[in-house]
């Protein structure tokens, strides 16, 4: 079943300076997409696109069978979450606590139950313990963890991760990897949007944007050892599969080497 | 820059932090007029100690009251010292005649200039060197341009003589404004600054009634109150950054300071720009709506305590007004 569809979708800010053109895509539910692409190419602005953030000049999206537009975005708002890449900029209470329950409060959900969804999503987010602090006793790791307990708790089917791990040390980046990957397996349907291929691997399906049009769109295994794609637009390969290239130019042929590189790479 | 402390909150224990905000804010509101009603040295004093019996019972730190009113003190000399000049009804309690050659000229053109003075000393005493000096050289100016200038008309001139609704008066106003400066140190000393928030806000809920729509407010004030540590975070980094290209905030001759400033104050701005337009997406993804009901986490209950403190600020409002009525004005 087709969670999200997008047909013919355009945007621009200037009309002779299109910064989407033509996109059509669709998401299966549950599925793990990622969208690639080097600085500009229009990543973030789909993902705006799609939650309501801003209006396409013309294409349709379709988030649950409903029509993305003026009258149904609030409703679509509610069945799908983004996480930015600013943790300081996305923490709107003064307490994780009231962070959390922002989102709540803005579905107009009974306080009793508001107090037991942000137990539950702070537990699984690992925050429960810092429930009463403030966002600047927080690392961005953990902020990050609380924007995700905050779009959790809102029970969303989609989340999109916005380049969400770039301003995170590796540690932080790490636990926000295992969250997206657990949240997935749990049948969340996670759209990440990066130009970090250790990240792009986890993923199902890998689409790549070069100035605002669809390069590429297939599995993660096939796109990662495309080289052509990725140099076009301005991807580098992963470790791993640097070195099988390396291998293959200088014709040192070792199939046991090759295929446990090649996992390596799957498995970031 | 952790655990920046925002208002002037103080995290203490004991019955005050309790109440309610609401509480504390219309209690406040209620004492305050009294304050205003009442008169009487003897009932200024008993208020004031009631006032003090309730610090002690609140276990506030009275050394930080005191500094609260500290700003207080060039505005309470100003009201008393024009009282003394300029109200002359009731019977005369003391009258300085002046020689012929120490005239003092008060008209309303030599009053603002001697008011100019002081004001010019006011801001300029921080640039100087020797204070005490300067503030000595500033009161002899003024009373030698009293002496010295004849602008307009003169309604006065040389003998001051001292009412007693100068007096009386003067001293009123002045403990008014104590009693109410100190009432409200203890609100803001006793309540934290989001409970403040929302105790405001629920206070002013009436204000929808002339289309105020107060929970935005309140939601502003939240966020403002928010973003004032990672707003200083941020100011921080862009002095440390400014300070590596050689701009030096401490020195300089006050054109430079200016300078300076500027060159903190234009990435501020953009960076808040920046970081609003951030939080406001952030919050629409969210599924705010400006205007919207939505549901509170933050409730507050009203107690018993909270009652009683109530009835007992009106009985105080009673008390007073029945005072000033019945005429006991000791």
């Amino acid at each position: 079943m087709n969670i999200i569809e997008i047909e013919n979708l355009s945007f621009y800010y200037q009309a002779d300076k299109p910064v989407l053109k033509d996109i059509n895509l669709t998401i299966k539910k549950g599925e793990w997409l990622t969208i690639l692409g080097h600085n500009g190419s229009g990543k973030s602005t789909l993902a705006k696109l799609l939650i309501g953030l801003l209006r396409a000049k013309s294409g349709t999206i379709r988030i649950d069978n409903e029509e993305l537009n003026q009258n149904t975005v609030q409703s679509i708002r509610r069945k799908i979450g983004i996480v930015f890449q600013n943790p300081d900029n996305q923490f709107v209470g003064v307490t994780v606590r009231d962070d959390i329950a922002f989102g709540l409060e803005n579905l107009s959900i009974p306080r009793e139950e508001m107090i037991e969804r942000i137990e539950t999503y702070a537990q699984k987010v690992s925050m429960s313990e810092f429930l009463n602090k403030e966002p600047h006793a927080l690392s961005g790791g953990q902020k990050q963890r609380v924007a995700i307990a905050g779009i959790l708790a809102m029970h969303t089917d989609i989340i999109i991760f916005d380049e969400s791990t770039s301003m995170l040390d590796p540690k932080g980046r790490r636990m926000i990897l295992d969250y997206m990957k657990t949240l997935n397996d749990e049948g969340v349907t996670i759209i990440t949007i990066t130009h970090d291929m250790k990240e792009a691997v986890l993923s199902d399906r890998i689409l790549v944007l070069k100035n605002g049009e669809v390069l590429k769109m297939d599995t993660a295994a096939n796109v990662l050892k495309d080289k052509i794609t990725l140099e076009k637009s301005n991807l580098e390969l992963l470790l791993p599969l640097k070195v099988i290239n390396r291998l293959e130019e200088k014709n040192i042929k070792n199939e046991e080497l090759r295929s446990y590189l090649w996992q390596l790479s799957l498995t970031g | 820059m952790k655990n920046i402390v925002i208002g002037r909150f103080i995290p203490g224990n004991s019955f005050l932090y309790k109440m309610d905000p609401r509480t504390k804010i219309i209690a406040l509101i209620i004492l305050m007029i009294s304050a205003f009603v009442l008169r009487g040295f003897m009932n200024m004093f008993i208020a004031l100690g009631l006032i003090l019996l309730l610090l002690l019972l609140g276990r506030i730190n009275i050394i930080r009251v005191i500094r609260g009113l500290k700003p207080l003190m060039f505005l309470l000399l100003f009201t008393f010292t024009f009282q003394i000049l300029f109200n002359e009804t009731g019977p005369v309690l003391i009258v300085f005649e002046q020689e012929a050659s120490w005239t003092l000229h008060y008209s309303w053109l030599n009053i603002l200039a001697v008011v100019g003075v002081v004001f010019f000393w006011f801001f300029t005493r921080r640039f100087v060197r020797f204070r005490l000096l300067y503030l000595v050289a500033t009161l002899v100016g003024s009373i030698a341009l009293l002496i010295n200038l004849q602008l307009g008309y003169v309604f006065n001139t040389g003998d001051l003589t001292i009412h007693q609704n100068a007096v009386e008066t003067g001293f009123f106003i002045m403990m008014r404004l104590i009693i109410i400066v100190t009432l409200s140190t203890i609100l803001t000393l006793t309540t934290k600054p989001t409970d403040l928030n929302l105790g405001l806000e629920s206070v002013l809920k009436p204000l929808k009634y002339i289309r105020i729509n107060t929970e935005e407010m309140a939601m502003i004030i939240a966020i403002a109150l928010r973003y004032i540590p990672t707003l200083l975070d941020e100011a921080n980094k862009i002095m440390l950054a400014q300070a590596s290209r050689g701009v030096d905030f401490s020195e300089g001759k006050m054109k430079d300071k200016v300078m300076q400033i500027v060159s903190l104050l234009v990435p501020m701005f953009i960076i808040s720009f920046k970081r609003s337009d951030e939080l406001a997406n952030a919050m629409e993804a969210r599924c705010f709506v400006p205007g919207n009901p939505r549901t509170r986490l933050h409730q507050l209950a009203w107690t018993y305590a909270d009652t009683i403190t109530i009835i007992i600020s009106l009985m105080a409002l009673a008390s007073v007004i029945t005072l000033r009525v019945v005429g006991i004005n000791v």
